[in-house]
């Protein structure tokens, strides 16, 4: 799900931006660190705003400058629960795994509906039943979270297409 | 899933009372009994005199034990007042998820996280119950983890699976076994230039480069790849194994497969194999391995896994080899590479000394060439870091192997690629090989005989690479450093189909070996029964390449000489085990059951000789005739590679080297010395107008070589003092040879049965024995009627020959090399002995001789 959400991060800048433009670079500084980058719990897809600039501070014996910056940004958090939409990255024997946006979700196959089957038919692995419903690399999916688990900066998650509406998604 | 109690308990504990009855649902920490348990426990008394005092007393304390699993309880094996002493078995829990498939610390079918510690009552860790990583993974990290249950399930659907389909699994390694791969610039400039030499060959080199990688990659398919691949993939299903990275795997991948249509997605690379440096079939197919091929180049990183077809190295990059052996342990190499007449020595005969070597001659070693070469080829020459070369100790080996354990050293193997890779780009060994050849065409075109000439020789025999025929007088011709002439693919490929159909026979007959009514009953259906029973009964392709491949080289016995290092343990060497592979026995030493001599050209060596006088029954070949063998698997003829043939038994023959000794171009003093007599005979023997110069020169070459090398390898009539009647030496030696020929066979025939040959070793005391021997002799040979005065001849032979026994005598007593040759030479004697009984001196020469023989003779007898 995706959020407006306010943080606070503490950035060194180093001496040699010291200038009238030390804002700019702190600001630059904030956007190629942040954007994109995942907290362990959520992802910040993008900064919308920054809201103060803190005066910055020397540190003690590196004379970096510390500013404590606040912003605004759009995350996306994942839930238990969460129904989703991916595209199916690799295909293998005991499940597939499917991108949501930056997070990669496997679906195992206890968590698959028993009407698709594995087959390596054309050497592209693939879940497929005889009605046209096909799960390869490539496509669409939709499916819901059944658990997800973060570690520094990284997150996994488990996911089930084994309920009615979810699966492949007809293009 | 079965409980135990931890072994923490303070055993022995008492059952007092049951709190769950089987069929109950348990949660996480149900109470399931109550115990008591006895401990010892420091109480405060108040002792006689009023004082407080500490006192150890034991206590019996109630407990109650919780259940660390959930789900439902199938069976409680426990009664009230039963006492546990240790770790015991007492309930089995039938949970509703086991937690058998895992991703990033999560059970894939309950979404649970398994890295969490669950409670104070855990004993198992949850991420323990997967463990086996059966998927070639981009993920990296993230794998999926599965139990050994669930791998077990599902390594039998996937047999299934292959079975429906009738195909096997083919494991394909990348680099020196379907492609080579360089880094070298030059190649891409060579490649631009048509009016380089190597153009041509370079026409269907791909490049390409890996992502943060500045340098530029160059491909080259082993020929033929694409059909091979394509109709490979009609009976394996085929997987790539590779130490290389993943990048590099996936774009080589997607070279040698446009459109992945072959591979899929089935590709494991260093990345994903840990930190070993050993490929391991357990890691792509942890249960059941018999359906499984495996094709490489290196049999040692496969620890010689029964599964594997080695095959030989394709090496078309001269002197690049495998540009991710960093990561592989380091590579044994025959410590000779099999020198063959180069197309370009053979030219530059002609053209550099006015030698008439007839074309006729040229032609039959060039025929031999082309059969003998391309197996031969893959013998790599050295890599470009000189490290990676040579013997490698065992010590270095271990290490090596070991080393790989911990990230550091993974490290350290990154960095030696890196550094490979930068030599291989500052160094150019190509560029530098095709100027000395080019430099060397120069020379030769002006009719100089010059080091470069000599070098570039050099290099062409360390590639034992086959020179496109060119007529020498083609005024532009430059040599081409690389050649794409390689059919190792084609062998191949016919292989794996014989195994694949092997392999299906034998299943076929299984299945039909089995209740045959059932199965055709249940055929249809393709019943969960009838695949099990499939199952049981499938064969193991390991089983049966091996017996395909026994059968090859079955029988045969095998002496290695001067092909295996010195101080390299011959069984532990990877042709050595190759061979052994092909069911050839190999011994260190020359025996009664010995075949073949795998020998190098260049170094006559002991054995050799040794072997050359056993006749014809041990054939003397070049590797190049093994590497045949092992790349067609088949006995493949022998003659195109036999080696020192020009031994006096074999009759003369048009070696390349002899000639090149009658142009005296190339024999270098080296060669000079490694001649032994039994050359030098030879020589005389066919071209009797050098007889004696040459002859005598060796002489003294020949009393080294032989106090080096041969302590009890020798002949009567190799007696160095024998060169000094050199009048009619020729037509003796001659006619000698012949009749030593025909005895040395029926010398051999003892060998076989122990039987003979004790009659044998007695026959000079018992002439009766020899009488009969003579007069069969004399039905078999041939040349019976010259006899009277071939033997007039031997008798004024042995005349002048008393007195050069007394020098032998002092001469033996040096080496023992002139060690006359047991029965042979002893019957000989005694032949003579016999039926010109009234020569007088001839006998009391013969007497001496023969008291040197029953020493020898009865040594080597011990001995063979």
């Amino acid at each position: 799900m995706f959020f407006v959400h306010e943080m606070e991060e503490r950035i060194p800048l180093h001496p040699s931006y010291f200038s009238s433009e030390a804002p700019d670079s702190i600001r630059e500084l904030l956007y190629k660190r942040k954007e994109g980058t995942n907290t362990g719990t959520m992802m910040i897809v993008r900064i919308i705003g920054i809201l103060e600039i803190s005066e910055p501070k020397v540190a003690p014996g590196t004379g970096m400058a510390l500013y404590t910056i606040s912003y605004r940004a759009v995350v996306w958090q994942p839930f238990r629960g969460e129904v989703v939409d991916g595209e199916v990255s690799q295909v293998v024997n005991n499940g597939f795994f499917v991108d949501v946006g930056a997070l990669s979700v496997f679906v195992s196959k206890a968590m698959i509906p028993s009407q698709l089957k594995f087959s390596m038919e054309g050497a592209t692995p693939s879940f497929a039943d005889n009605e046209g419903q096909i799960v390869e690399a490539g496509s669409q999916v939709r499916l819901r979270i059944k658990g997800i688990r973060s570690e520094l900066n990284q997150m996994y998650a488990i996911g089930s297409i084994r309920e009615d509406y979810l699966g492949p998604l007809m293009q | 899933m079965r409980l135990y109690t931890p072994n923490g308990l303070l055993y022995p504990v008492k059952v007092t009372r049951l709190l769950r009855q089987p069929g109950d649902e348990i949660e996480e920490n149900a109470p399931l009994f109550d115990y008591e348990y006895k401990s010892k426990v420091l109480e405060g008394h108040i002792n006689s005199k009023g004082h407080l005092e500490d006192k150890l007393v034991e206590r019996t304390w109630p407990a109650t034990f919780e259940s660390e699993l959930e789900g439902s309880l199938t069976s409680l094996n426990l009664t009230v007042g039963q006492v546990l002493t240790g770790k015991t078995l007492i309930a089995d829990i039938e949970e509703t998820c086991k937690h058998e498939v895992q991703f990033g610390g999560l059970c894939a079918n309950c979404g649970k996280d398994m890295k969490e510690v669950k409670s104070y009552n855990s004993t198992v860790k949850g991420t323990d119950r997967a463990t086996i990583n059966t998927v070639h993974d981009r993920h990296g990290m993230h794998t999926v983890l599965v139990s050994q249950d669930e791998t077990v399930r599902a390594d039998e659907e996937a047999k299934r699976r292959l079975l429906d389909q009738r195909k096997l699994t083919l494991v394909v390694d990348l680099d020196q076994t379907v492609i080579q791969c360089c880094v070298e610039e030059t190649v891409g400039e060579w490649k631009s230039d048509p009016s380089n030499p190597n153009f041509e060959a370079l026409k269907n080199v791909a490049s390409f480069r890996l992502p943060h990688d500045s340098k530029t990659y160059y491909l080259k398919f082993r020929p033929g790849l694409t059909d091979f691949l394509e109709e490979m993939s009609k009976y394996y299903e085929m997987h790539v194994y590779t130490m290389a990275s993943r990048d590099y795997a996936q774009i080589v991948t997607n070279l040698i497969d446009p459109g992945r249509k072959i591979f899929g997605t089935r590709v494991l690379s260093r990345d994903e194999n840990g930190p070993e440096m050993r490929k391991a079939l357990k890691r792509l197919f942890p249960v059941d391995t018999s359906m499984v091929v495996i094709i490489d180049d290196r049999g040692d990183v496969w620890q010689w896994s029964p599964n594997l077809i080695k095959v030989n190295a394709y090496d078309f990059f001269v002197g690049v080899g495998d540009i991710n052996s960093s990561f592989l342990p380091k590579r044994q190499e025959l410590e000779a590479k099999p020198k063959q007449p180069t197309q370009f020595e053979l030219e530059k005969a002609p053209d550099g000394v006015q030698a008439d070597a007839p074309p006729a001659d040229g032609q039959e070693p060039q025929g031999a060439d082309k059969a003998a070469r391309k197996p031969s080829a893959p013998l790599t020459p050295p890599l470009t870091p000189p490290a990676a070369n040579g013997e490698v100790s065992a010590v270095d080996l271990m290490v090596s192997m070991a080393g790989g354990q911990d990230d550091n050293s993974m490290e350290e193997k990154k960095h030696e690629h890196d550094e490979t890779l930068a030599s291989q780009l500052a160094d150019r060994p190509l560029l530098k090989k095709q100027k000395i050849l080019d430099a060397a065409d120069e020379e030769a075109k002006e009719g100089k005989d010059s080091p470069a000439v000599e070098e570039a020789t050099e290099i062409l025999r360390e590639e034992g690479e086959k020179k496109e025929a060119t007529p020498h007088d083609h005024p532009k011709y430059r040599h081409n450093l690389l050649q794409d002439d390689d059919t190792e693919l084609t062998h191949l490929g016919n292989n794996l189909r014989s195994v694949h159909d092997a392999f299906f026979a034998d299943f076929e007959k299984g299945v039909s070996a089995g209740d045959i009514g059932r199965v055709a009953e249940l055929r249809p259906g393709k019943s969960k029964k009838q695949t099990v029973q499939d199952l049981q009964n499938l064969p193991d392709a390991a089983v049966i390449m091996q017996a395909i491949k026994s059968r090859v080289l079955g029988g045969v016995h095998l002496v290695f000489s001067g092909v295996v290092p010195l101080g390299v343990n011959v069984h532990t060497h990877d042709t050595v085990i190759w061979a052994k592979t092909f069911g050839a026995t190999v011994t260190e030493n020359i025996t009664k059951k010995t075949t073949h001599v795998i020998a190098s050209p260049e170094r006559r060596t002991a054995k050799v000789r040794q072997a050359a006088k056993k006749g014809g029954r041990i054939a003397i070949v070049s590797s190049g005739w093994l590497f045949a063998c092992f790349s067609q698997w088949e006995k493949v003829d022998e003659n195109p590679f036999r080696i020192h043939s020009d031994a006096p038994l074999n009759g003369a023959a048009g070696l390349p080297g002899f000639e090149d000794k009658e142009a005296g171009t190339l024999s270098s003093s080296d060669e000079e010395a490694a001649l032994t007599e039994t050359e030098a005979e030879n020589e005389t023997d066919g071209e009797a107008v050098n007889g004696s110069q040459p002859t005598l020169e060796i002489d003294t070459d020949v009393e080294e070589e032989l106090a080096k090398y041969a302590p009890h390898d020798g002949r009567a009539d190799s007696s160095p003092t024998e060169e000094q009647q050199s009048e009619d030496w020729d037509a003796l030696q001659a006619e000698l040879n012949e009749f030593l020929g025909s005895e040395a066979e029926d010398s051999d025939a003892p060998d076989e049965s122990d039987n003979e040959s004790s009659a044998l070793s007695s026959n000079n005391s018992t002439p009766g024995n020899h009488k009969r021997k003579r007069d069969a002799e004399a039905d078999e040979a041939p040349t019976t009627n010259s006899e009277g005065s071939r033997l007039q001849k031997r008798k004024k032979e042995a005349m002048s020959r008393t007195t050069s026994l007394n020098n032998m005598s002092s001469a033996g007593n040096l080496d023992g090399a002139v060690a006359v040759d047991e029965p042979a030479a002893a019957d000989d004697l005694g032949g003579i002995d016999e039926e010109d009984g009234d020569d007088v001196d001839l006998e009391a020469a013969l007497a001496a001789e023969l008291e040197k023989d029953d020493d020898d003779g009865g040594e080597a007898e011990g001995e063979s």
